[in-house]
């Protein structure tokens, strides 16, 4: 009797909502993996292939024809260096002020300040549709337009609100005692925040770090706003323009596509262990 | 001459008067330690210090220098933190030579003294260790290691072994006086413990509510505490208390107990409206030697000596007694209590002491 009771239990005890969110996930993973699986067969398929309907299929043959192509073409040099000149400033700038800002709102704070730290924070609700024409306006009587300096600018100032927001309250976290016992060992607010905050919030610099390369990096929008010409577009706006006047090389996007997004999986591969300790971080104290 | 004095110093935290007027003066090498309940003051008066809280009147000197207005590092004070606030990215080597490498002294001399200061604290072996590899009694040698290297004028605790359990605890005291007596420095201790405070003090600051209730030798404050306040809080266990019956008989003290009522002849105090009297000098007496019957409510057996807990007949009023361990007592037994009269404290309405008993 007792072990047909046991036997019973875990058929009355089955709960479905495991297997329930695991199909939801899984369909998810599925409809967010698709397009990069069409990308990277388009990119080792001939535009002949594709041109067939036979984008879905695997080839019998791997064509890198379309990494050749993009490789040897001078304007993709051209896009990526754009690209660089962009992003390495504008996510070392949005960091550094990110990190100055949350030490000042976590560690200094003054009368005032948690307002201000409210409307800095407030500052990432606002939609780019809503400050594009403003700021092209005003980049076009500095005389900015067609040049990489737009770009950096909005891009670094988009960035200080989640740049403070996360290293102010990573700052938190850090004790206070620690501050105050490298003041008495005779640091100044710079000494300690270099010497003690800094290399504490490794963590959180490595999750700015890889957000912030990665939302500048495949940004869109901007570039496509504030340059003309061919010789200032970036990556993203670069893949677009490989078109034809009258067909879509779907094979050289496809491997230009492939080729733009490594340097950000190399950022996050680099930083991964610091990125996952950084997003449950303030989660438990200690 | 590194001495420290304190003149009027006071500190207020919004409508909160924190420190309230503060006189105090230690002496060149003096152990003191600052005492007191949970919130008075104490660990406020030491921030005043060390200049990592800015003083809000008063002013404070530092071997014969002003250093109210000073920064923290130029004041010549070390201070050791509750949580040892360890830099824990850096070895332990670079924990304790911190603040020469600050001041950009030559590689070869912070080597020299951060040797010296790990021989001091017996922490050579740990040096290339990181704090989270250590247990909390080795980060606190580490954490003192980091304020003896400096040299300081005056060294400051803020409550150093709260953290720590109670076997390491008592370790680390000891340590702590060694240190004390190797250095000759001056020393500040922040503690709410008082059996710290009476083991490594040359002289207890009691505070409370950011005053100065009495300053003294341990065994000064013990044996004749200025106030109900200091009475109660220094001795462990506190001392007992019992209120006077106004209209007693003359010549004798008559205590309210509940219903009951203790007469004890030919020991009277005027003014006095409660007596306090140690455990040690309650004591177990015959029927007719007796003042008073109580009943046994719990034993503590301490090995070397016995507390016990002792209820009034007729009233709820706790007493505690300290008795040798060979008194043959058990919980619910009838006793006789006799006072050591020459021992009773005799406190006025105020809570001023009246007698130097």
């Amino acid at each position: 009797m007792v072990d047909a009771a046991a036997i019973d239990r875990p058929l009355r005890d089955f709960n479905p909502w495991p297997a329930v969110i695991v199909v939801c996930l899984v369909c998810l993973a599925v409809l967010f993996l698709a397009p990069t699986l069409g990308v990277l067969l388009s990119s080792v398929k001939t535009t002949r292939d594709i041109a067939f309907g036979e984008l879905w299929t695997i080839p019998d043959t791997l064509f890198l024809g379309n990494f050749g192509e993009v490789i040897a073409n001078p304007a993709v040099h051209r896009y990526i260096l754009n690209t660089i000149l962009v992003t390495v400033p504008a996510t070392a700038a949005s960091i550094a002020l990110g990190v100055f800002a949350g030490y000042v709102f976590s560690k200094l704070p003054f009368r005032g300040s948690d307002v201000l730290f409210l409307i800095l924070v407030s500052g990432m609700f606002f939609p780019p549709q809503v400050i594009l024409i403003p700021l092209f306006r005003l980049f076009n009587t500095m005389g900015l337009i067609d040049t990489l300096w737009p770009i950096i600018i909005v891009h670094t100032a988009l960035g200080i609100p989640i740049c403070t927001l996360l290293m102010r309250n990573f700052f938190a976290t850090v004790p206070n005692a620690l501050r105050e016992a490298a003041i008495l060992e005779g640091a100044n607010e710079w000494q300690v925040l270099m010497r003690v905050a800094l290399p504490l919030s490794l963590p959180a610099i490595a999750v700015l770090a890889t957000l912030q390369f990665t939302w500048i990096w495949n940004d869109f929008l901007w570039p496509l706003i504030f340059t003309n010409s061919d010789e200032k577009r970036t990556i993203m706006i670069g893949i677009v323009n490989l078109k034809g006047q009258y067909s879509v090389a779907w094979g050289v996007q496809g491997a230009l596509s492939l080729i733009a997004s490594i340097p950000t999986l190399i950022v996050f591969l680099f930083f991964q262990r610091y990125f996952i300790k950084g997003m449950t971080m303030g989660a438990v104290k200690g | 001459m590194a001495d420290l004095r304190l003149e009027n110093v006071s500190k207020r935290f919004g409508d909160v008067q924190v420190i309230n007027g503060v006189d105090f003066a230690a002496k060149h090498g003096e152990f003191v330690v600052f005492v007191g309940p949970s919130g008075c003051g104490k660990s406020t008066l030491l921030r005043l210090i060390t200049g990592l809280e800015e003083t809000g009147g008063g002013r404070i000197f530092i071997g014969g220098a002003d250093v109210t207005g000073m920064k923290p590092s130029k004041r010549g004070v070390a201070m050791v933190f509750q949580s040892y606030a360890l830099f824990p990215h850096m070895t332990v080597e670079d924990n304790i030579g911190f603040g020469l490498r600050l001041a950009k002294l030559p590689k070869e001399e912070i080597g020299r003294r951060v040797a010296e200061a790990a021989r001091i604290l017996q922490i050579e072996d740990l040096l290339e260790r990181k704090p989270r590899q250590l247990s909390g009694g080795q980060r606190q040698r580490v954490a003192i290691g980091r304020s003896i290297i400096r040299d300081p004028k005056v060294f400051l605790f803020d409550e150093p072994l709260s953290n720590l359990d109670a076997a390491l605890r008592v370790q680390m005291r000891l340590e702590i006086a060694r240190l004390h007596k190797r250095l000759g420095a001056t020393m500040i201790y922040v503690t709410h413990d008082q059996t710290e405070a009476m083991t490594l003090a040359d002289r207890i600051v009691v505070i409370n509510r950011g005053r100065i209730e009495q300053v003294g030798s341990p065994i000064d404050l013990y044996d004749h505490p200025a106030n109900r306040f200091v009475s109660g809080f220094i001795g462990s266990p506190a001392m007992n208390f019992i209120d006077v019956n106004e209209h007693g008989p003359e010549n004798c003290t008559s205590l309210g107990a509940g219903s009951a009522s203790i007469e004890l002849d030919g020991c009277q105090v005027a003014g006095a409206t409660a007596i306090g009297i140690r455990p040690e000098h309650l004591e177990l007496a015959g029927p007719e030697e007796g003042d008073f019957p109580a009943t046994v409510e719990i034993i503590e057996k301490l090995g070397a000596e016995s507390l016990v807990y002792l209820q009034f007949d007729g009233s709820d009023l706790p007493l505690t007694m300290r008795t040798s361990p060979e008194h043959p007592l058990c919980a619910g037994e009838t006793v006789h209590v006799r006072f050591n009269k020459d021992r009773i404290h005799f406190f006025d309405r105020d809570g001023k002491i009246l007698n130097r008993p």
